[in-house]
């Protein structure tokens, strides 16, 4: 028998709630098969299954909030799965129900909501373009009745419909209002000369270890170095105080689909190379797909990365990650018409560009702070010999 | 073994249209199921109720067209009742339809307990008598379907030969010559023209103001015109006060109405639910002042374990459709999945009389009675060349509408019909009023010709604003 239990989920989190079980009672499961989801409020992870065998018991149920540490299921791994559970073979927890089919689970005592029995208040609802779900019917059982939907369609289509948000929407929203009421924002963008990425290109676009060179991992890489000459943007704002942090640990913004946004992060990132940083990058964006980020992957940013969210996006304006004071955004690297005044007349020719911005803490930097580290950003990345780095 | 409890999922008591409904539901769900029956399943609608009475009404209707076959050029001869092949040959329906549904329940794996059932507390239910006496089940959830039997009339002792209900009427292997029906509901009214079309001589003393009470007035007054045009008496109001018995039949006396002297009287003044004995101590269940169970809409009754379904249950029409309706519904629940509960203001209701009567929704005096201003069209069959065709003119469709703000009509809220076929023809008009069609949604939809059903159409059309047919 193995105790399965739950795993520390990072540094000062000590609980998580267990929102999902992918397996039931009885499931063979193989090791690092996911088991359940558990939710803390950095992250919604899916946990593995440390072995093989079969889960006999459950002693977390969904919704539960469970220490780390604690057991959340026991997996036999001599056993084998069952088709029809049998409370003699070692399944202490097999559903009372076990032996018949389903039996009676909670009535409601009015009947579920939106209720439509007749094929012509569906067609009066449709046309009026109300959601069954918003109207309350009078019929039997709560059954919309055709008076309770014309009456519904005179007051209108449905103008609001309450969609619970997810986990992750509600983080980020937590995060986002938080940041945005309490920090004075500031924002600067220029335009730079992007032809390195003719050199990223050229050289197959990707790491001599085969990692993709991404606009944002190219950026990144510029902005960690240039944060050198730029120690104050490289801090937390705490207390009144601005607090120089050491270490470069670089959060880039991800999307989630219908998930709301994460930013894991590289930690460690001053001194990493190009190959490194593409790397690091590309084994976050692996744990994000699986749903393996752990809140060890998310904590710790002391400034942050945001790349271009479209291919034809000129800039973004992100809010700050508090309690961070700069975030980096990036546009999608363009072809443009470009003056090149090199010669004798200035001739227009195909270029690339790319729009670079920082979002800064008003209290800590100003524009033309901000636009200094962003004119060095641009330096560097020009500089770079992708041949030698990649 | 006697006190050993079987426990299963559900316990039906009671195997009419309701209980084996809700056993052959429940099964084939999954659930373990045990259904209790004291005399065959199948219940009074296969033995002693609908079935056997729609058989005879059928004979009447065979006797009826060979009387006019001449009309179509045929020579038939003149025309004799044996009753007792009638009688065989519903018998034999009868057990066909028993073997048919006994079959089913063991296709399914209910278990039968042989039997009177009683509910005692925690839904153990008790065989009292039959084979299984002294068996003891206990239900997960028990569904109660015990059924009704026939009222009786204070003074009229049932004695199987000069006073009858249904339960000895439709046992009967020769017809009285002379026969009086009280009551003149939907039962007395079925039984009453069976007897005259067979050629008995019938009175129906009703003691409300007009026969078929529960009808549209127009519709009851079409059976009541083609009942008195084939000589059946009716006396309405009628204050009945006793009845002198003799050798060969009996003189039924009435208070301020002439004495009916009849070979035969057949009572048939309702149904009272069949609860005497049927709860223990702490069932939880309710039973109102008239005998019948409470149950709410998802047939729950007070006890949240225990349901009921079909004649048994308190202000619900004692129909075995709705039986199977209010099964279906109970088990629903049981299982927990998305029900809505029985519309009992829109059930379709149907009397094999001759004429048919069939219906679906508010009668205009009930549609006017919850406020609602109405428009009405109706359409006499008379002008239905299917009518004339097979020879049965006698009839209406009639339809209510609620009346919108400009005049016009607008949702359908009731269909009533009399006439031939009317029975088989409702569908379309309980269609109407449960999806709540509105008179021009329904008259757009085309009915086929020639066919009885037109006069259903033409009706919409006239109710729509303008008819082909009909003004």
């Amino acid at each position: 028998m193995a105790e399965v239990t739950l795993p520390s989920l990072g540094e000062s989190v000590t609980e998580g709630i267990i929102t999902q079980w992918f397996k039931k009672v009885g499931d063979a499961v193989a090791r690092d098969e996911a088991l359940f989801e558990v939710s803390t409020d950095k992250v919604d992870s899916e946990m593995p299954a440390p072995a093989s065998g079969v889960l006999v018991k459950i002693l977390a149920a969904e919704g539960d909030t469970v220490q780390t540490g604690a057991v959340v299921c026991i997996i036999d791994e001599s056993g084998t799965p069952s088709t029809a559970p049998d409370a003699s073979t070692a399944t202490p927890a097999a559903t009372p129900a076990a032996t018949t089919a389903p039996v009676a689970k909670a009535l409601t005592a009015t009947g579920a909501a939106g209720v439509v029995v007749s094929p012509v208040v569906r067609r009066i609802l449709a046309d009026g373009g109300v959601e069954a779900s918003t109207v309350s019917g009078t019929g039997p059982g709560g059954a919309i009745t055709r008076r309770d939907a014309e009456r519904a369609v005179a007051m209108g289509p449905t103008e609001s419909i309450v969609r619970p948000l997810s986990n992750g929407q509600r983080r980020m929203g937590a995060h986002m209002s938080v940041a945005a009421q309490s920090i004075p924002h500031g924002y600067v963008a220029i335009e730079i000369d992007a032809s390195i990425f003719d050199a990223v290109a050229a050289a197959g676009g990707e790491t001599s270890d085969g990692y993709a060179i991404t606009p944002e991992v190219l950026v990144t890489l510029a902005g960690v170095r240039a944060l050198s000459e730029f120690e104050h943007l490289n801090a937390y704002f705490l207390d009144d105080e601005l607090v120089l942090q050491r270490t470069v640990n670089v959060g880039v913004a991800r999307h989630v689909a219908d998930d709301g946004m994460l930013i894991p992060v590289v930690h460690a990132a001053a001194g990493l190379t190009l190959r490194s940083l593409a790397r690091r990058v590309v084994e976050l964006d692996e744990r994000l797909d699986t749903r393996q980020l752990t809140t060890d992957d998310l904590m710790g940013g002391t400034f942050s990365v945001a790349g271009a969210p479209s291919d034809t996006t000129l800039l973004s304006v992100p809010i700050l990650i508090q309690p961070q004071v700069a975030v980096l955004s990036i546009g999608a690297v363009r072809q443009v018409p470009v003056v090149d005044a090199s010669g004798e007349t200035p001739v227009v020719r195909v270029g690339r560009r790319v729009v670079i911005g920082l979002s800064f803490d008003h209290r800590v930097c100003d524009a033309v702070g901000a636009a200094q580290y962003l004119e060095r950003v641009g330096e560097l990345l020009s500089g770079l010999d992708i041949a030698s780095e990649r | 073994m006697a006190n050993e409890i079987q426990k299963f999922d559900v316990v039906v008591i009671g195997g009419g249209p309701g209980g084996y409904a809700a056993a052959l539901y429940a099964a084939a769900a999954g659930l373990n199921v045990a259904l209790v029956e004291r005399d065959k399943v199948g219940g009074t609608c296969l033995h002693r109720g609908c079935v056997p009475a729609k058989e005879f009404l059928e004979t009447a209707h065979v006797r009826r067209t060979l009387e006019h076959a001449g009309a179509f050029g045929i020579t038939a001869g003149p025309v004799s009742v044996d009753f007792a092949v009638s009688q065989a040959r519903k018998t034999d329906i009868v057990d066909k339809l028993h073997k048919g549904v006994s079959g089913l329940l063991k296709g399914r794996k209910v278990t039968i307990f042989e039997g009177t059932g009683r509910l005692d507390a925690n839904q153990t239910v008790t065989i009292l008598d039959g084979a299984d006496a002294g068996v003891v089940a206990q239900g997960t959830n028990v569904i109660i379907a015990a059924g009704s039997v026939p009222r009786t009339l204070p003074g009229f002792d049932v004695d199987g030969t000069i006073v009858l209900t249904s339960d000895e009427f439709l046992g009967l292997s020769h017809l009285p010559t002379t026969a009086a029906v009280i009551g003149g509901g939907a039962i007395g009214c079925e039984f009453a023209s069976m007897l005259s079309d067979m050629g008995t001589k019938v009175t129906i003393l009703e003691g409300l103001p007009s026969i078929l009470a529960g009808c549209d007035t127009e519709v009851a007054t079409v059976v009541q015109r083609a009942f008195k045009k084939r000589g059946i008496d009716i006396v309405t109001d009628a204050k009945i006060t006793g009845h002198k018995p003799s050798k060969t039949g009996t003189t039924i006396t009435l208070d301020g109405a002439d004495d009916v002297t009849v070979d035969m009287v057949v009572v048939s003044v309702g149904r009272r639910p069949r609860t005497e004995g049927l709860l223990g101590e702490g069932t939880g269940v309710e039973i109102n002042e008239r005998g019948f169970v409470v149950a709410d809409g998802y047939m729950r009754t007070a006890n949240p374990n225990v349901f009921a379904v079909g004649d048994v249950v308190a202000g619900t029409p004692q129909l075995a459709h709705v039986g199977f309706a209010e099964a279906v519904v109970a088990v629903k629940t049981i299982l927990g999945e998305d029900v809505v509960p029985v519309d009992y203001d829109r059930v379709p209701w149907a009397i094999y009389s001759n004429p048919e009567v069939a219906f679906c929704g508010l009668t205009e005096a009930a549609a006017k009675e919850r406020g609602y201003d109405v428009v009405v069209k109706k359409d006499p069959f008379g002008g239905n060349s299917r009518a004339q065709i097979i020879g049965e003119t006698d009839g209406v469709v009639k339809i209510i509408a609620e009346k919108r703000a400009d005049g016009t009509a607008g949702q359908i809220l009731g269909v009533h019909m009399a006439g031939p076929w009317v029975t088989e023809q409702l569908g379309a008009g309980y269609y109407a009023v449960n999806w709540e069609a509105t008179a021009e949604e329904a008259a757009a939809l085309i009915q086929p010709h020639p066919s009885l059903s037109e006069t259903f159409g033409e009706t919409l059309l006239a109710l729509a604003g303008r008819g082909i047919h009909v003004g």
